[in-house]
C-alpha cells in the first residue's frame, strides 16, 4: 500500500512505521489522514502479527521530534460533542489496538513527544527515548482546556502511577528524558544514534523469547487502596480548586474521569474519557484557550527568509531593578552582557535583581548552581563604555526623563558602531520625540519590558516615524530568542499595555472616591479571573508612579483620562503601595498582604457604597474595551488580536475569557456600547465617552474579530 | 626573536581569604578578567591562540583551571588552555611561556595570568585514609570488607591542611617563614627593622588606593554567596596601621627568640590577573595600543632555605639577557613575602662582597626604596600564590605608564628555593 503521511517498511520480520518524513514543517503533527493510514496498517500487521511479522517499531524520521499531538486546528474545528467523541473514538480504537498486538511493540523517541504522540507510544510495550536536551514527553491537552482523549488519562496513571501520572495530566507539565526514565515512562535511555540499533537488538532477543501475557504491565493496578485513593483525590481537588480558581472546567474533569473509572474496565475508562473530551471541547473555555493557542502559535512564527541582525552581544545602560532584570534576560540567554551605570550602588541593586532572579530557578531546581555562577558572573558591570563598541544591541532603562534620556542617546550614539541597535525602555514616554536625539534614528526604537522581568513574558517593541523594518524585524527575533512575547505597536501614551490598563485603574479609583470598599472592588475583579485586584495592582506598580503615568495619559489622551485625586491623595502621605509598606493593604516583612491599611481608610470616603459585583466589573472592563477601540482607530496595532495577546501575556488577562476583545465580542459590542453610554449619563461624560470606532462597529454590525 | 607587547593587565580586587571572595572558586577569578578585555578590544572570538594560567592549589572540580577558564570567558572552544605551576611564581611563568611562544611566532594573541582562591584550597585525606578507601573499594565479600574496616583507625581522619602543606619546603622540611627568619638572622634583619618595612608597605598601599591608583587595573568582581555584592578595592591595606601595633605581635614562626610576625609577612589572599598579550602582527591587525613590551624574563633557582633572595639571583638574570642594568630601571616591584625576605634581597643586591656566594662576581645592582614597590606591597595586599607572579607586573606596568617612565622590573621569591624575574619597558607616552 502507498502512505503518503507516514512511511511502512517490514525488515527481519519487524514492522517499522515512521513519522515525518513528508512534511517540511519542523513538527510533525497527527492529522486527520495520518490516522487513516495508522488505521490501515495496523491492522495489516495485526493479520501478519506472529507469522509474518513478530514485531512492531514507531519512529520518526525527523530529529528532534516524534510527534507534537494532534493538530490542534482539528480539535478547533470540532463542531459539536457528537463530532468531537467520534474523533476520540476513533483515535482510542488504533491505540488499542496497537495495545492488543500479540508482538513486542516499541516507540523510539527522540525530541518533542506531546498528546496524542505520547497517547500512542504509551498503547506501546516499551518507549526507548533518546538522551537529547530537546526530548519532551508530556500531556498538555490541559492547556486547551480539555483532557487527553486518545486513552491517555487511562493508560498515563497506570504505567506511572496515579499520583504522578494525575500530576502530568492535571498540570500538562512536560518531563526531560532524565525524568522520564525516573518516572518509568520511558524503560530505556541512549543517544538518539543508537536508538535504532537498540531496537533491532531487542526485536531479534524478543523473537528468540516466548511472548508473556500482553497486558502484564497495563493491567498491574496501582496497590493503593480504596481509602487512600480517596484521600489523593480529595487533597488534588483542592489543590485544583485553589489554582484554578473554579474558572476551569477541565482539571476537575480530569479529576473526575480519573476517580469513577479507576476500578472501572477499560472500555468503560476510555468511554468517560471520550465524553469528557466531547463536553469539555465545546466549552467557551477551552475555544478561548484555542484562540490564544493561536495567538501565541503566530506571534511566535518568523518567516525564515526576513532579513534580521542578529544580536550576539548586547549591553544594558542603567543597572537598578529593571536594568538588572534586563540584564538577567541577557545572561539567562547566554548572552553575557554588560551592565553599565554611573555609580557603583545602582550596578549592585541590578546585581541583586539578577541573583534574586535566579536564585528562584536555583530554587524551583530549574538551574544548577554551577549554571547560576556561570550565568551570573557573565554580567559585566561597569562604569565605563568600554566594550560598548563591540555590541549589537543596547537597551537603554535609566530614570524616566525625556531630557535625560536624550543626553544619554545622543552620548551613546559615540560609543557604538553604526549598526548597533538602539532601545529604550521606557514606559510613558514618547519614542518619536527621543528618536530625535539620534543622528541615525532608523536603528533606534522603544523595547518595553514588564516588571518584574523574569515573570512577565510580553515585550512591546514601540515604532516610531525614521525607524527601520530591519530593526524591528531584529527586535522582533531576539525577542523571541530570548524566550519572550513580543509585540509590535504604535508610539503613542502608554503604548498598548499600559494606555489600556490605566482607564482600569483610573476607573478603579474613582469606584473607590465613590465609596467601594478596597475589599469589594478587588474581590469582584478576581472573580472575572484577574490575578490580582486593582487595590492591589496598584499597591504593587507603585502609587507615586500611577501620578505621574496618569498625567502622562491626561496630557496625552485628554479628559477621558483625567486622572483621579485619591492617588495624588495617597502619594502625599507616603502611601505608595508596596515599595513603603503602606499602600491600600498592610504588608508585613515578607511582604505578605495583610489587611486593609487604616492610613488609606482615612482618606476613603466614610460613607460606603454597596455596589454589585457585575456592576463593579463593567465600570472598570468596560473603559478598557472603550480603550481598545480608541487604539485600534489609532492604528497602534494592526489588528485586535494583538490587543489580546498584549493583554494577557502584559497584565495576566485572564485566559480563560481568550482576551479583552474576544470577551467583548462574545458580549456583544452593542450591549457593551449601549452600557459604556449609559455610564456616561450616570457616572462621567468624559471618562465613558463612547469611542467612535466602536460606535461605527455597531453601526455596521461587525465584531473586532471580524477587522 | 620577535617582540612580544603586553596590551593590557587587569587583576581582581585582592581580598583576605575566607572573607568575601570565599565562595568564588579559582576559574571565576580570572575568566571575567579576560571576557573585559575581548569586550573592550576587537578580536574576533576566533583569534585567540591560547590561555595560560597559573595556579597552585588545583581544584579537585577544576584539573585543567584554565580551560574552564577559556570557556567560561566565552572564548571559542578551539582556543586551547593549559595551567601552570611553579609556586608563587605560577603567574610569573604563564606570562613567560606566553613570551616564548609569541617570541617563536607560534603565536599572536595569548591570555596568560593566575588565579588562586586561597580560600578553597582543599583539605586531604592522608596515605592511610587513602589506601583505606582503596581497600574497601577492592574488597569483594562481607569478610574481607570487615577485616580492612577494622584495620580503622581515628587519626587516619586526620585531615591534611593543603594550604600548610604547600608552605612547607619538602626538601628541607622548613616553613616559609622559618626560612625568613634564616635570612632574618644571616643579614642581621631586626625585628623594628622588619616591623617599620610592613608599616611602610600599608601607608604606601592606603596612599595609593585613596589616589584612586588602582582604577585602571582592578576590575570590579561580583562576590557573595548570592554573587549579588560588586568588590571594586582590595582589602587587606590598613589605614590604621602603626609600629607599635605590629610591635605587639608575637612571632609566629619561631616562638621565642623569632622576628617574623603575621604583621610583618604576606596574608594569605584570593585573586586573580591576567594579561592580553600580542605580537607586532597582532597588535596592528587588531588596531592596538599595548602599555608595555615584554623584554624578558628570567628563573634561577638557589637553597630552599633562602628561598627569599630567589629575586636577586632571577633579577641578576633578567638583566644580564634583556642586557640591561639596574639603575636604568624606573620602577622595582619585588614581591613581599616577608619584609626580612625583601630586606635581604636589597641587601644582596647592593653588593658583589654579597652576591659572589652565589656565584654572582658583580654587584646586581642597588634597589633603592623610593623605587620600591613605590604603591606598596603584598605585605599590605596580600598574596594569592597562582596570581602574584603575575600581578606585581601588572601593577609595574600600570604605574609605568602613569609616570611615562621607561623600564621596571618585577620579581619575586617562590618556595622551593627560586626566583623570577620580568623587565617590561613602557610605551605609554
Amino acid at each position: 500500500m502507498e502512505y503518503k503521511n507516514i512511511t511502512f517498511e517490514v525488515k527481519n520480520e519487524v514492522a517499522y512505521i515512521g513519522f515525518g518524513n513528508f512534511e517540511n514543517k519542523s513538527m510533525t503533527t497527527l492529522g486527520i489522514d495520518t490516522l487513516k493510514e495508522l488505521e490501515d496498517s495496523i491492522n495489516g500487521i495485526k493479520e501478519k502479527a506472529n507469522k509474518e511479522i513478530k514485531g512492531l517499531v514507531f519512529f520518526s524520521h525527523k530529529r528532534g521530534c516524534f510527534l507534537a499531538g494532534v493538530d490542534v486546528s482539528i480539535i478547533q474545528g470540532l463542531s459539536s460533542e457528537a463530532e468531537a467523541l467520534k474523533g476520540c473514538e476513533r483515535g482510542q480504537g488504533i491505540n488499542n489496538e496497537i495495545e492488543d498486538l500479540p508482538i513486542p511493540t516499541v516507540a523510539l523517541i527522540d525530541g518533542i513527544c506531546l498528546g496524542g504522540g505520547l497517547e500512542l507510544a504509551l498503547s506501546c510495550k516499551k518507549i526507548f527515548i533518546s538522551d537529547s536536551k530537546k526530548t519532551m514527553l508530556g500531556l498538555p491537552e490541559v492547556k486547551l482546556g480539555v483532557l487527553p482523549g486518545f486513552g491517555g488519562t487511562y493508560r498515563l496513571p497506570r504505567k506511572i502511577g496515579l499520583t504522578k501520572g494525575m500530576d502530568l495530566i492535571l498540570t500538562g507539565k512536560t518531563v526531560n528524558a532524565r525524568k522520564a526514565t525516573r518516572l518509568g515512562l520511558a524503560q530505556m535511555k541512549m543517544p538518539a544514534e543508537r536508538l535504532m540499533e537498540k531496537v533491532e537488538d531487542y526485536m531479534a532477543k524478543a523473537a528468540k523469547q516466548k511472548s508473556k501475557g500482553i497486558k502484564d504491565s497495563i493491567e498491574n493496578l496501582a496497590s493503593d487502596n480504596f481509602f487512600t485513593r480517596k484521600i489523593i483525590f480529595q487533597k488534588a481537588r483542592e489543590a485544583v480548586l485553589k489554582q484554578s480558581k473554579g474558572f476551569y472546567p477541565a482539571p476537575l474533569k480530569i479529576l473526575e474521569v480519573l476517580e469513577s473509572g479507576y476500578s472501572k474496565n477499560r472500555q468503560t475508562f476510555l468511554s468517560m474519557e471520550a465524553n469528557a473530551f466531547a463536553e469539555l471541547s465545546q466549552t467557551e473555555q477551552s475555544k478561548a484557550l484555542q484562540h490564544i493557542f493561536f495567538l501565541t502559535d503566530n506571534s511566535k512564527k518568523f518567516d525564515k527568509d526576513q532579513k534580521y541582525k542578529k544580536v550576539k552581544k548586547g549591553a544594558v545602560l542603567g543597572a537598578g531593578t529593571m536594568g538588572g532584570g534586563i540584564a538577567w534576560l541577557f545572561a539567562q540567554n547566554n548572552q553575557a552582557p554588560i551592565m553599565k551605570d554611573i555609580n557603583e550602588n545602582s550596578l549592585i541593586l541590578g546585581l541583586k535583581q539578577s541573583s534574586k532572579n535566579f536564585m528562584a530557578l536555583v530554587k524551583r531546581k530549574k538551574m544548577t548552581k554551577d549554571e547560576f555562577t556561570r550565568k551570573q558572573t557573565s554580567i559585566s558591570p561597569t562604569l565605563s563604555y568600554a566594550g560598548f563598541q563591540n555590541v549589537d544591541l543596547v537597551i537603554e532603562a535609566v530614570i524616566e526623563d525625556m531630557n535625560i534620556k536624550k543626553k544619554v542617546f545622543s552620548e551613546l550614539e559615540t560609543k557604538v558602531k553604526d549598526d548597533c541597535i538602539l532601545t529604550s525602555n521606557t514606559s510613558s514616554l514618547s519614542v518619536n520625540e527621543m528618536a530625535k536625539a539620534l543622528e541615525k534614528p532608523e536603528r533606534f526604537a522603544g523595547l518595553h519590558f514588564f516588571n518584574p522581568v523574569n515573570r512577565m513574558p510580553l515585550v512591546e517593541i514601540i515604532k516610531h516615524d525614521n525607524v527601520s523594518d530591519d530593526t524591528i524585524q531584529s527586535l522582533y527575533k531576539w525577542v523571541l530568542d530570548s524566550k519572550k512575547t513580543p509585540v509590535v505597536v504604535g508610539d503613542g501614551p502608554g503604548f498598548l499595555v499600559n494606555r489600556i490598563l490605566m482607564p482600569f485603574i483610573n476607573e478603579s479609583a474613582y469606584l473607590l472616591e465613590e465609596g467601594v470598599t478596597p475589599e469589594a472592588l478587588d474581590k469582584a475583579v478576581l472573580k472575572f479571573g484577574m490575578p490580582m485586584g486593582p487595590c492591589r495592582l496598584m499597591d504593587e506598580i507603585g502609587i507615586d508612579v500611577l501620578v505621574k503615568v496618569g498625567k502622562i495619559m491626561e496630557d496625552g489622551l485628554g479628559t477621558r483620562a483625567k486622572a483621579n485625586q485619591l492617588s495624588k491623595l495617597a502619594t502625599e502621605k507616603n502611601l505608595l503601595g508596596r515599595k513603603t509598606n503602606q499602600g491600600f493593604y498592610l504588608y508585613d516583612q515578607k511582604g505578605k498582604q495583610g489587611e486593609v491599611n487604616p492610613a488609606m481608610a482615612e482618606i476613603l470616603p466614610s460613607n460606603k457604597v454597596d455596589m454589585d459585583e457585575t456592576q463593579i466589573q463593567l465600570r472598570v472592563f468596560l473603559p478598557m474595551v472603550n480603550e481598545a477601540a480608541n487604539i485600534l482607530e489609532d492604528k497602534i496595532v494592526d489588528h485586535p488580536s494583538m490587543v489580546d495577546l498584549g493583554l494577557i501575556y502584559g497584565i495576566g488577562f485572564p485566559p480563560f475569557r481568550g482576551g479583552l476583545l474576544r470577551y467583548a465580542d462574545s458580549q456583544g459590542l452593542e450591549k457593551i456600547s449601549n452600557q459604556i453610554e449609559k455610564f456616561a449619563d450616570e457616572v462621567d461624560k468624559d471618562r465613558y465617552n463612547l469611542s467612535s470606532f466602536l460606535r461605527e462597529m455597531v453601526e455596521s454590525k461587525k465584531n473586532f474579530y471580524d477587522l | 626573536m620577535k617582540a612580544v607587547y603586553l596590551v593590557e593587565g587587569v587583576r581582581t580586587p585582592q581580598v583576605k581569604s575566607g572573607t568575601d571572595l570565599k565562595e568564588i572558586s579559582a576559574p571565576y577569578l580570572g575568566h571575567y578578567l579576560i571576557r573585559h578585555l575581548m569586550n573592550k578590544y576587537e578580536i574576533p572570538n576566533t583569534d585567540v591562540d591560547e590561555v595560560i594560567m597559573g595556579n597552585t592549589g588545583t581544584p579537585a572540580k577544576y584539573p585543567n583551571v584554565s580551560r574552564v577558564i577559556a570557556l567560561e570567558a566565552g572564548l571559542h572552544k578551539k582556543t586551547s588552555a593549559y595551567s601552570v605551576h611553579r609556586n608563587c611564581a605560577s603567574g610569573m611563568q604563564a606570562l613567560g611561556n606566553a613570551f616564548d611562544s609569541i617570541a617563536l611566532g607560534r603565536s599572536d594573541v595569548i591570555f596568560a595570568g593566575g588565579v588562586e582562591s586561597m580560600s578553597q584550597m582543599p583539605l586531604l585525606y592522608g596515605k592511610e585514609m587513602t589506601d583505606f578507601f582503596i581497600n574497601m573499594m577492592k574488597a569483594k565479600n562481607v569478610q574481607d570488607k570487615l577485616k580492612i574496616l577494622s584495620s580503622f583507625r581515628l587519626p587516619f581522619l586526620n585531615p591534611i591542611i593543603a594550604i600548610e602543606q604547600g608552605l612547607t619546603d619538602p626538601f628541607c622540611g622548613q616553613n616559609m617563614g622559618q626560612t625568613a627568619e634564616n635570612l632574618a638572622r644571616e643579614f642581621n634583619i631586626t625585628r623594628e627593622q622588619q616591623d617599620e618595612y610592613a608599616n611602610r608597605s600599608h601607608a604606601k598601599a592606603v596612599k595609593a588606593m585613596k589616589e584612586g591608583k588602582f582604577k585602571d587595573e582592578i576590575l570590579p568582581i561580583i562576590a557573595g554567596s548570592k554573587l549579588d555584592k560588586l568588590i571594586s578595592e582590595d582589602i587587606g591595606p590598613r589605614e590604621n596601621s602603626s609600629i607599635e601595633s605590629l610591635a605587639k605581635l608575637k612571632p609566629y614562626f619561631e616562638k621565642v627568640t623569632g622576628t617574623v610576625t603575621v604583621g610583618n609577612s604576606c596574608p594569605i589572599t584570593d585573586g586573580g590577573s591576567c594579561f592580553l598579550l600580542c605580537s607586532e602582527e597582532a597588535v596592528k591587525r587588531y588596531n592596538m595600543k599595548p602599555m608595555a613590551r615584554f623584554v624578558n624574563y628570567h628563573f634561577h633557582g638557589l637553597e630552599p632555605e633562602r628561598m627569599g633572595l630567589g629575586p636577586a639571583m632571577a633579577s641578576h638574570g633578567v638583566l644580564k639577557r634583556s642586557e640591561m642594568s639596574m639603575d636604568q630601571m624606573d620602577l622595582i616591584e619585588v614581591n613581599e613575602a616577608f619584609a626580612a625576605q625583601i630586606m635581604a634581597v636589597q641587601n644582596v643586591c647592593s653588593s658583589s662582597e654579597v652576591s659572589k656566594r652565589w656565584d654572582i662576581n658583580e654587584t646586581i645592582g642597588e634597589i633603592p626604596d623610593e623605587k620600591l614597590n613605590v604603591n606598596g606591597g603584598a605585605i599590605a595586599f596580600g598574596h594569592p600564590v597562582g596570581s602574584s607572579g603575575c600581578r606585581i607586573v601588572v601593577t609595574l606596568a600600570h604605574e609605568l605608564a602613569k609616570r611615562k617612565a621607561k623600564y621596571g622590573i618585577a620579581s619575586l621569591c617562590i618556595g622551593g628555593g627560586q626566583g623570577g624575574a620580568v623587565v617590561v619597558e613602557n610605551l605609554i607616552q
